[in-house]
């Protein structure tokens, strides 16, 4: 039965087709004989139209199909036909079971498009319009021509037909499928399986029989010579992007990989590769899995149908989709860090981590996690062991090779290229700064007392020091873990400072003697090189001075100090040009030594060394007043011997005594004060800041910008900063003419000693009270005592007065007019300070009330 | 090179409060009663060898020498427990002990007797010193010893050791009670000469500022004399710490005085000491004052420095310059440029408080020279011519050579050189200062100077606000109204007011006036005051 039934349907249709043929008046005899290839051509365009599978596009439901049809009858008027149908669909819905129609939906659409149909062409039942289309054998023809051609198939064998399809659809549609697969694949010069095959290989870099790399396109292509549909074409490149990318990142990784041991790849570069690597091997699975996959056929309902390969073009872009995206990830990455190594390029690849996809996140951060081991790793030896395991200059901390001194400084640098942004600034900074707190032990502190600090820092955040204990996304243990070192070893590096280097003593101890805080030392130090600096530069001997700072030391306070923080005092001759005098060139300096020179740099030292120049000036000055106060100290100038001088004469010494004291009075104000400014607003002030910022420093970076801010606080309030040049000049011509003011007045009190020696002997010697009575005598009678000699005395007394009064004046005025210049510079300085020395230095509003300013 | 001070007490009154001087820089230096060091005294920083010199044996001897007429202080501080601290070789008292009666003349006559054995004892002390920076005299004007005897000292000092310092603490007779020596005017007046010529800064202490503090601080209703003394070792001790505590600055005797007394003729210093606490407003440490009525405005600083000792904060003290600046607190001269100095000094770790148990941290001695001085001088002017006039008591003075044959020219002298001083501390007190005396220096300046003992009628009828005062101050006698004191009173505190040299009503009084109790601030206005301080009163 099976069999009849298997030739008669191609037999029908061979009928079928011979009759349409016939019916087509164009046609030629030609084409009526069954045996000519037009006539094979038509008969298997029927066959494979009527094996195609298309489906009517509309929804296989027969009460739907019945109920559109009823709807029709009734708009078209024929209700009662439409009432007829109802009754007839009814029967026919209801009829089941053996020889029933089973595809119900499908005869009544037939029926329904065979009207429809048959009231479009007028009622011409077989319509010889279709058939010219048969007979051209347009390939192009579409679903008008098949259901018509079908309509015809039905037309002729209705209810065989319908039971052909009712009962054997499988059948059937085989065929047609088969017919149209054979049909494919004689279109295609190349079948589909080779194809999938061609672009697995090609997707593992290898070229295949069809698709071969194409330098020239950079990509993967067809060969020209095999001709398939574009669709397919298109299809095999696109998939084929996957054996580009994979090229690419093989290429890179086994490029890296070779290059390693040569060159610098990086341990960064290397994890990168090893990372690849693995991704790749995942990759390498999928492809074995699929190419396995290929052999197989589809699992087909019937085993006897031949299906195609389990994997089409299409199917093959599905499994490929994921791949795909990694591998364009990948490959992303590769052209990325190609030229990049180390932090940077760990930075790099963080930068593509941001994703919004999940899958993609999760690979990066695979990925990540693998690169940046290296890193961490780094990260750690560095943070709790200070060691820099750095041969490819991968780490964002790069070293320097720099004296000890500078080793805080400049022994260690942020690399900003190599800072991944996953690494904040701040916590990069605190990187470095502990590898280098530790180094600076090692190194200048010569301690080994920071490795117990950093045990402890790894056993307070929770990671053990084992290597591999960081990783990438676990950037609060890393943070954790930099605090706690950094806080330890800061502190035992802030300790070691403190306590074992005494910071804190050689700081004071520079106050003291570099900044003259030590007064009776100083003192003693001016008294015995006074007479030494008064000499030209060049005569000077420094190991001299050496010696009479040994002296000022054993005879001061001092004595008592650490010797080794006396061992660091020195002397410093500064180079001296012709003329310059001692003062000039003496100065004191201070031996850092290993670790403090960190703090106490040159550059610090030259800034100590100037304040040290313009304290010594200002003590010299006081020193050069005090000592003049000490020739006119009251005991020394009893007027009254000069009561037996003229009267003119007496008036003129009173007038240039009192001028000399005034003026006297006037500087050592003005120094004095200036000097109780330096000690209170500046130095006291500043060192007690020191002193808080000591107690917080919480690292040495904080202790030398402390120390920073001390020193620059006492150059910039001494007058020594760069504003303040003009003032500071002005101060220096105020000094010096003090110190020109001072030999005046010993000339002056000179004169006048001699005046009251002489005066007292050219009386007759009488013992004290008798002079007194003489005096008393003498004056009711005045001109008893003038003889030649006195008369000769007074005149010189006289010359000699009034020349001295006469210096003294030019002084003065000279004086009042630098001192208001200094003073109304005074309020315009930026400091604030300095108007506290306005402050002091007119207390009492003396100058502003002599010098009202508009 | 400790820059040496040899300390010559002369006198009863000069070896007592030189005693109680070096009982207190013991303490303060951790040295026993025998000159040992403590055990506890290891803390460096000092200076003990200002006031101190080693023998071999660790033995701190004081730089001093005791001088007198007669033996029995000298003896008492012999027999005391202090007596192993002195150089034996020190002690100076007179053969045959009958002092000098109270007699000045009697006093200068028989220091030029013995003026041989007591400076071979000086160039001793002196020889034993890397460099002497100068001496220190502590006496009273009043008596015999003290006065004669220093004077006479002042002037051989001043002849030998022209180049040293000579600094004097002089204690200044109780001028309100009738004193039991009769002839303390003419002490008075020929001592002070020699402070005039022959000194170089004169510390003056006045007994009657002593026994009121005594009376009314420390409750003492008949203070003695070691505590009156006290309180003056103290401030002779307070003066010195920069010597001994060296710091930045002021650590010499000469860098100390230099800025103190700018006119050589003018040293004559006020001093108050302050103890302190640094709970209080650091305007305490300062010499608070009120703006004054024109009528005042004639006294006038010429110079003041604050030493203060103890942990203070440099910007405090900048603080209370500040307002004193801005209130126009202190009234200065006019002829220069003044402000008030501050020496910050480190104290003595041994010594908790520096005077009194109690809660005190800081404490702050003022150093100051004032033009209001001259009426402690024109007051003894005026004593002496009372005296004078009535010719009385001369005769003890013409026994001795000086004023032999009725030659009293010396006491003619004296009076002419006070009456100058005199007047040239009021010519301070004007602008014109540097111009004085030039244009007619025979004309002699009216007022105080002619010893009459008046005021200037313009500061008799001087308001005082505070009623609680009017009565006090028209009790007092037209000297004392010169002197005036401005009280700064903060509500719940007592005060510790510690004037020496001068005579003022105490705030303690006033601090038991009901309302005064209640204003937050009393100004009082006398005129002048000198120290002054508020410490929490317990």
């Amino acid at each position: 039965m099976e069999e009849e039934d298997q030739q008669k349907i191609p037999d029908l249709i061979k009928e079928l087709v011979l009759r349409l043929l016939s019916q087509n008046p164009t046609s030629d005899s030609q084409l009526l004989n069954p045996k000519s290839p037009s006539f094979h051509k038509h008969l298997r365009y029927a066959l494979r139209i009527l094996s195609a599978r298309l489906r009517p596009s509309i929804a296989p439901d027969s009460a739907a199909i019945a109920e559109s049809i009823k709807r029709r009858l009734v708009t078209q008027g024929k209700s009662s036909q439409a009432l007829t149908f109802s009754e007839l669909y009814t029967l026919f819905d209801s009829k089941t079971g053996l020889g029933s129609v089973n595809n119900k939906w499908a005869v009544l659409h037939l029926l329904d498009i065979v009207s429809e149909d048959r009231r479009s062409t007028a009622g011409q039942l077989d319509s010889p319009l279709l058939l010219p289309n048969l007979a051209l054998g347009d390939a192009e023809s579409g679903d008008n021509d098949s259901w018509v051609l079908r309509r015809r198939v039905k037309d002729k064998g209705w209810s065989n037909g319908v039971l052909l399809v009712a009962k054997d659809p499988e059948n059937a549609r085989d065929v047609a499928f088969r017919e149209f697969a054979n049909l494919v694949k004689e279109e295609n010069e190349v079948s589909e399986e080779v194809l999938v095959r061609d672009v697995l290989y090609a997707c593992q870099g290898i070229d295949g029989n069809y698709v071969k790399f194409d330098s020239s396109s950079d990509g993967y292509v067809l060969s020209d010579s095999i001709k398939v549909p574009r669709a397919t074409g298109i299809m095999v490149r696109k998939l084929c992007e996957l054996g580009w990318l994979f090229r690419k990142v093989k290429g890179y990784v086994s490029e890296s990989m070779d290059r390693f041991p040569a060159e610098d790849v990086g341990t960064v570069g290397q994890a990168f590769c090893a990372a690849l690597q693995d991704e790749l091997s995942d990759y390498y699975k999928l492809l074995a899995v699929l190419e396995a996959q290929s052999m197989n056929r589809i699992p087909l309902v019937s085993d006897s149908a031949s299906s195609g390969n389990y994997l089409s073009l299409r199917r093959l872009s599905v499994w490929f989709a994921e791949p795909m995206v990694k591998m364009r990830l990948m490959a992303v990455l590769v052209d990325k860090c190609k030229v990049l190594k180390g932090g940077a390029m760990a930075g790099a690849i963080h930068l593509l981590a941001q994703h919004g996809d999940p899958m993609v996140q999760e690979f990066m951060r695979r990925l990540l996690r693998r690169v940046c081991s290296p890193l961490f790793e780094m990260v750690r030896s560095w943070v709790l062991e200070g060691e820099l395991e750095d041969i490819f200059a991968e780490f964002f901390v790069v070293s320097q090779s720099v004296k000890a001194e500078s080793l805080w400084r400049e022994g260690y640098m942020l690399h900003p290229g190599m800072l991944p942004s996953f690494i904040s600034q701040s916590l990069a900074q605190r990187i470095l700064r502990t590898g280098k707190s530790i180094n600076f032990l090692r190194v200048c502190c010569d301690d080994r007392g920071w490795a117990e600090s950093a045990t402890e820092a790894a056993a307070a955040a929770g990671t053990s020091t084992r290597r591999g204990g960081l990783g990438y996304g676990k950037t609060d243990a890393l943070d954790s873990l930099v605090d706690e070192a950094a806080k330890r070893i800061d502190k035992h590096l802030l300790d070691v400072m403190y306590n074992r280097y005494k910071f804190k003593e050689h700081c004071l101890a520079i106050k003291r003697y570099l900044l003259l805080g030590q007064g009776d030392f100083v003192q003693y130090l001016m008294d015995i090189v006074g007479p030494q600096l008064s000499e030209p530069a060049n005569t000077i001997s420094s190991f001299q001075l050496a010696g009479l700072l040994e002296t000022a030391i054993r005879a001061s306070n001092a004595q008592y100090d650490d010797p080794d923080i006396l061992d660091r005092l020195r002397v410093k001759m500064m180079p001296h040009g012709t003329g310059d005098r001692g003062w000039d060139v003496f100065s004191l300096e201070y031996d850092a030594r290993v670790p403090l020179d960190t703090v106490f740099t040159e550059s610090v030292m030259a800034k100590y060394l100037r304040i040290f120049n313009f304290l010594w000036k200002l003590r010299r000055v006081e020193h050069a007043l005090i000592g003049a106060w000490k020739t006119m100290k009251p005991n020394c100038i009893t007027s009254n011997s000069f009561t037996k001088l003229q009267q003119a004469v007496k008036l003129q010494l009173l007038s240039t005594l009192r001028r000399c004291q005034v003026l006297w009075d006037e500087m050592n104000h003005f120094v004095t004060n200036l000097q109780y400014y330096i000690m209170f607003e500046v130095l006291e002030v500043s060192w007690s800041n020191l002193s808080n910022e000591m107690e917080v420093a919480k690292d040495l970076d904080d202790l030398l910008a402390a120390h920073e801010k001390y020193l620059n606080s006492i150059v910039e309030k001494s007058l020594l900063g760069e504003s303040s040049q003009l003032l500071y000049k002005s101060l220096f011509v105020l000094f010096d003419l003090i110190l020109q003011f001072r030999s005046h007045a010993d000339r002056l009190y000179e004169g006048i000693y001699e005046l009251q020696a002489r005066s007292e002997s050219a009386l007759p010697s009488q013992d004290k009270s008798k002079s007194r009575k003489q005096r008393n005598a003498t004056s009711s009678e005045p001109g008893s005592w003038i003889s030649e000699g006195r008369k000769a005395l007074t005149q010189r007394a006289n010359e000699f007065l009034q020349s001295m009064g006469q210096d003294l004046d030019a002084i003065s005025k000279e004086y009042s007019s630098l001192l208001e210049n200094f003073i109304s510079q005074l309020p315009v300085q930026q400091h604030v300070d300095l108007k506290f020395l306005l402050f002091r230095l007119d207390f009492t509003e003396f100058y502003s009330q002599q010098h009202p300013r508009s | 090179m400790p820059r040496e001070i040899i300390t010559l007490q002369v006198g009863q009154c000069g070896n007592q409060i030189g005693m109680e001087f070096w009982k207190q820089l013991c303490l303060e230096h951790g040295i026993n009663k025998d000159g040992i060091l403590e055990d506890f005294a290891t803390q460096g920083g000092d200076r003990k060898d200002v006031f101190f010199y080693q023998a071999d044996d660790q033995h701190y001897i004081p730089r001093a020498l005791l001088i007198d007429l007669e033996p029995r202080v000298i003896n008492g501080i012999q027999n005391s427990e202090y007596r192993n601290l002195y150089n034996h070789e020190n002690i100076f008292v007179s053969d045959h002990g009958g002092g000098a009666g109270n007699n000045w003349a009697s006093g200068y006559h028989q220091g030029k007797g013995v003026e041989e054995d007591i400076m071979d004892m000086i160039d001793r002390e002196a020889d034993g010193s890397d460099s002497l920076e100068g001496f220190v005299l502590c006496h009273s004007i009043a008596g015999g010893t003290g006065s004669g005897m220093g004077s006479y000292l002042l002037e051989t000092l001043n002849d030998r050791y022209s180049k040293k310092l000579v600094q004097t603490y002089s204690v200044f007779p109780n001028q309100m009670e009738t004193s039991d020596v009769v002839v303390q005017p003419y002490n008075s007046l020929l001592t002070l000469k020699r402070l005039t010529l022959n000194a170089d800064c004169v510390v003056v202490l006045d007994n009657t500022a002593l026994n009121r503090i005594a009376v009314e601080r420390l409750h003492l209703s008949n203070p003695t004399f070691a505590q009156t003394n006290s309180l003056v070792s103290t401030v002779m001790s307070a003066s010195t710490t920069t010597l001994r505590y060296p710091g930045y600055m002021n650590n010499d005797l000469v860098g100390l005085l230099a800025s103190l007394i700018p006119t050589p003729r003018c040293h004559f210093l006020m001093t108050g000491y302050t103890p302190l606490t640094v709970e209080r407003q650091t305007k305490n440490i300062m010499v608070s004052s009120y703006a004054r009525t024109k009528e005042a405005s004639q006294a006038k600083y010429i110079s003041i420095l604050n030493i203060i000792q103890g942990e203070v904060d440099p910007t405090q003290v900048h603080e209370s310059l500040q307002r004193i600046r801005e209130r126009k607190l202190v009234n200065f001269i006019e002829w220069g440029p003044a402000s008030i100095q501050v020496a910050l000094s480190r104290k003595s770790p041994y010594v908790q408080t520096s005077h009194r148990v109690g809660h005190y941290f800081v404490s702050g001695l003022m150093l100051a020279s004032h033009t209001s001085i001259r009426h402690l001088f024109s007051k003894c002017l005026s004593q002496y011519e009372k005296l004078r006039k009535k010719q009385a008591f001369l005769d003890n003075y013409r026994k001795f050579p000086m004023f032999a044959d009725n030659d009293l020219s010396e006491f003619d002298e004296s009076r002419d050189i006070i009456e100058s001083l005199v007047d040239e501390y009021k010519a301070c007190e004007s602008p014109d200062y540097i111009k004085w005396g030039m244009e007619d220096p025979d004309h002699v300046l009216t007022g105080e100077g002619n010893a009459s003992g008046t005021v200037d009628p313009k500061l008799a009828g001087l308001k005082i606000s505070g009623c609680r005062f009017k009565t006090e101050v028209e009790k007092v006698d037209i000297y004392r109204k010169d002197l005036f004191i401005v009280v700064d009173y903060i509500l719940n505190f007592g005060f510790f007011l510690c004037g020496i040299s001068a005579d003022f009503p105490s705030p303690f009084e006033v601090s038991r006036g009901g309302e005064l109790r209640k204003s937050r601030r009393l100004i009082v206005c006398s005129w002048e005051i000198r120290c002054l301080a508020c410490i929490p009163h317990r």
